[in-house]
């Protein structure tokens, strides 16, 4: 409603008589989180069109993949969506393990549920910053990042990175748990709740950033699923689908948790969706924490992981971001003949214009962040 | 003002005594200029993470004088190159260098932008190491580096800076015109044939050697015990949506001559084999005639309902081009995948933006990528690639010296 009236109602300057011309944002924006460049059809400050130009980070992942094996592929996958690197080397495991009827011991598969959701946290409290400051308010960032390096540092003794992980292994973890890990991961889970009452506080109730988010963005459902949307992005337009539980891998089936849906797909709603998905990453983990086995970390894995020939390997997992997919195609030795991606943020930047056609430019850069985009798992 | 400095020495060194005024305002000058650098926030990928991280709360770069992080060039005095240097960015990241006002200096943070980092080999589209396009005054190693790594490459700069004088400032430094190829790959062949020779004088030598102590055996290394691994039967996911059976004979009855990609023929036995897996999933094979008609009615039909295009994409065997196409149907969990050969040839296929509007980048990246041309597509434009890279980069047959590095298998 409010979004036709945008289009509708031209400035009253115009008369018919302006001119439209193009604005080039970025790659070197500080908005456009990464090397994004919106090319952007203008009239006065409203938008008409908006072109998204990718490849400023196209690193050609998906080649170099032809010439590795699924386990020097794993390293590469943390770098594609660096936030959710952990998801991300979850989908190569499953992909291997698919292939090669590997299984998984029933403690790495509680472990990587914990860090997996410990870093869907991570990646919102990052997103929840950097979002909070597209918007102008700057000291949310601080605490966004303050809040998010208390998890840093329990990956940090986990598996020695503190960004890109490398941490599954196709057949289990690479390391076991270190002695006090699940009091960390109690600490981290009551923090981040007493945090996000914080956070609350702090910035949902804050007039300014209503008016700014409320209304603003708004994806229809019909079109979240035309163009692919899937995560907390889809889940705000009313697209009830979450990998977790719709598509289930992993253990992901043995927890209970809701799945939060909004249906006004504005800004807002994207904001309101991630901030409860943290709480439910928090009752996942209390819940995995409560029921870890004791046993192995590692089953037996074969010592070359070859895909047969001709056999198409598909497994996707719901990153913070929303659906993240690799598909292997076999060719019987230990590469594959071909490895593709599909990230979430790619149909999300797509649907960009859909958002935001209409709105005024400023409120381009709240779509952009509320987004959640991170531009080397658009480019690949 | 830096203009002026410059002048200072050309009048103050002839006279008594000022060479020491020249050095102590060398002195005041650096200091001031070390502890007040203004950083352009540039940042491609994961080490711009770790970039914030240094700028945020816990690492607290304004202790060291370099928080005004500034978004134009033209207020920023260091760039800090955070993530890997593509081709296309490459262009740009010269233009913010230019634009940068004198004095300027560059951080190369990360592996990446040191010398391609783990994207040496086989990309078609990185720069291996910033320095072949701007001058780097300090090296940060690290894939990526921690935020106190920054900060010991921040207070490196500041060395760097306290050790300049006004009275031979560094001229604008030049920028690089060598095209981003490999300056390793040039020498490889003869640094392999020095190696040859080397590892030929050694074995002959360590022969020579067996030969007259021949009673000598080599110490042995205590090793780890490695721990005994058990393996553990997998369990599937269970399945949701439709059976593949199901979907096959919905499928079956509108087209004629359908086949399976993971079986030779479909018999009921074949459908059954696949309805007990449950994580099989119905893998069409279609011709490009009717492959327009086969996704629209997975689309429309409501036993299928694939209301989602979750992905498309393509793949090379060495002798055709497959295009293959990932729906989804998103109210009830089942997965439909569609593939097409194509010959090498000119492939040609009906765009699917009109049924799906998420098709129209995946088709863009495919025709790019494959150079399988899409007939009535809204926006045939290239997606990702630089504007000089020739020929289709996922094809088996595609190869470009000047670019890629080959790994050696």
């Amino acid at each position: 409603m409010e979004r036709e009236q945008h289009i509708e109602v031209r400035p009253p300057s115009a008369g018919g008589n302006t001119e439209e011309y193009w604005l080039n944002m970025g790659p070197q924006h500080p908005a456009t989180h990464g090397v994004l460049h919106l090319i952007v059809r203008l009239d006065g400050e409203t938008v008409r069109e908006v072109k998204p130009e990718l490849g400023y980070i196209h690193r050609s992942v998906e080649k170099m993949a032809e010439n590795l094996t699924l386990l020097q592929n794993i390293h590469l996958t943390d770098r594609l969506d660096y936030l959710s690197c952990h998801m991300n080397n979850h989908a190569v495991c499953m992909v291997a393990e698919q292939a090669c009827d590997i299984g998984v011991p029933e403690r790495a598969e509680y472990i990587r549920v914990i860090v997996s959701e410990l870093q869907r946290i991570q990646s919102h409290l990052l997103w929840w910053g950097a979002f909070a400051m597209d918007i102008g308010a700057l000291s949310a960032f601080l605490y966004g990042f303050a809040e998010r390096e208390k998890i840093t540092d329990i990956f940090e003794r986990l598996c020695g990175a503190r960004l890109t992980m490398n941490y599954f292994r196709p057949g289990g973890v690479a390391q076991d748990l270190y002695d006090g890990f699940e009091q960390d991961a109690r600490q981290a889970c009551s923090d981040i709740l007493y945090a996000l009452d914080e956070y609350q506080r702090l910035v949902t109730g804050n007039l300014i950033f209503q008016e700014r988010t409320r209304g603003v963005g708004i994806l229809s459902r019909d079109k979240a699923i035309g163009y692919g949307c899937s995560g907390g992005t889809a889940r705000a337009s009313g697209l009830d689908y979450d990998v977790r539980r719709d598509d289930p891998y992993g253990i992901y089936d043995r927890f209970s948790f809701d799945v939060p849906v909004a249906t006004a797909g504005d800004c807002y709603a994207r904001y309101e969706v991630r901030m409860e998905e943290m709480r439910q990453s928090v009752q996942i983990i209390e819940q995995a924490l409560k029921d870890l086995p004791v046993g192995p970390i590692q089953a037996k894995a074969k010592p070359v992981l070859k895909i047969p020939k001709g056999l198409q390997v598909f497994r996707q997992v719901e990153t913070a971001r929303g659906s993240f997919a690799m598909t292997a195609i076999g060719d019987g030795t230990a590469t594959p003949l071909r490895v593709s991606y599909r990230s979430p943020g790619f149909m999300h930047v797509a649907a960009l214009h859909e958002m935001s056609a209409g709105f005024k430019i400023a409120d381009l850069i709240t779509i952009l962040g509320s987004l959640d985009p991170v531009i080397p798992d658009i480019d690949r | 003002m830096a203009v002026g400095l410059d002048l200072l020495p050309r009048y103050l060194d002839p006279l008594p005594g000022g060479k020491g005024v020249v050095s102590a305002v060398d002195v005041i000058v650096n200091w001031a200029r070390a502890h007040s650098l203004w950083p352009l926030v540039y940042g491609t990928s994961c080490c711009a993470i770790e970039m914030m991280a240094t700028g945020a709360a816990r690492h607290d770069i304004a202790r060291f004088g370099a928080e005004v992080f500034r978004a134009s060039p033209r207020q920023a005095d260091l760039i800090i190159l955070a993530g890997t240097l593509t081709e296309k960015m490459a262009d740009h990241l010269v233009t913010l260098y230019q634009q940068m006002p004198d004095p300027k200096w560059v951080i190369a943070m990360g592996a990446c932008t040191i010398s391609g980092g783990p994207f040496y080999y086989d990309s078609y589209s990185v720069v291996r190491g910033a320095d072949r396009v701007v001058p780097v005054d300090v090296y940060l190693p690290g894939c990526p580096p921690r935020p106190e790594a920054l900060l010991h490459a921040l207070t490196e700069l500041q060395q760097v800076i306290k050790g300049e004088t006004i009275r031979n400032r560094r001229a604008s430094k030049e920028l690089t015109t060598a095209p981003p190829v490999d300056r390793m790959a040039v020498d490889l062949a003869a640094w392999e044939e020095e190696q040859d020779e080397h590892i030929a004088e050694v074995e002959a030598n360590k022969a020579a050697w067996k030969e007259a102590n021949p009673d000598f055996q080599a110490y042995k290394h205590p090793k780890l015990d490695k721990p005994k691994l058990e393996a553990v039967e997998r369990v599937k996911t269970p399945r949701r949506g439709a059976l593949p059976s199901a979907l096959w004979a919905a499928v079956a009855e509108r087209f004629d001559g359908l086949s399976l990609a993971t079986c030779d023929e479909v018999t009921e036995d074949a459908l059954a084999a696949m309805d007990a897996d449950s994580e099989a999933i119905l893998d069409l094979v279609i011709d490009p005639e009717r492959y327009a008609a086969l996704v629209g009615f997975l689309r429309g039909n409501e036993a299928t309902g694939c209301d989602m295009l979750h992905q498309l994409t393509a793949f090379d065997d060495g002798e055709q081009i497959s295009v293959l196409v990932h729906l989804l149907s998103v109210s009830q969990g089942h997965k439909v995948f569609v593939r097409c050969a194509l010959e090498r040839e000119a492939p040609t296929l009906p765009s699917l933006s009109g049924l799906f509007p998420a098709a129209t980048w995946h088709e863009r990246e495919t025709a790019e990528m494959f150079g399988v041309v899409f007939a009535g597509h809204p926006d045939p434009r290239r997606l990702f690639v630089a504007e000089g890279l020739k020929g289709y980069p996922l094809r088996k047959d595609w190869s470009d010296p000047s670019r890629v590095v080959a790994r050696e298998l």
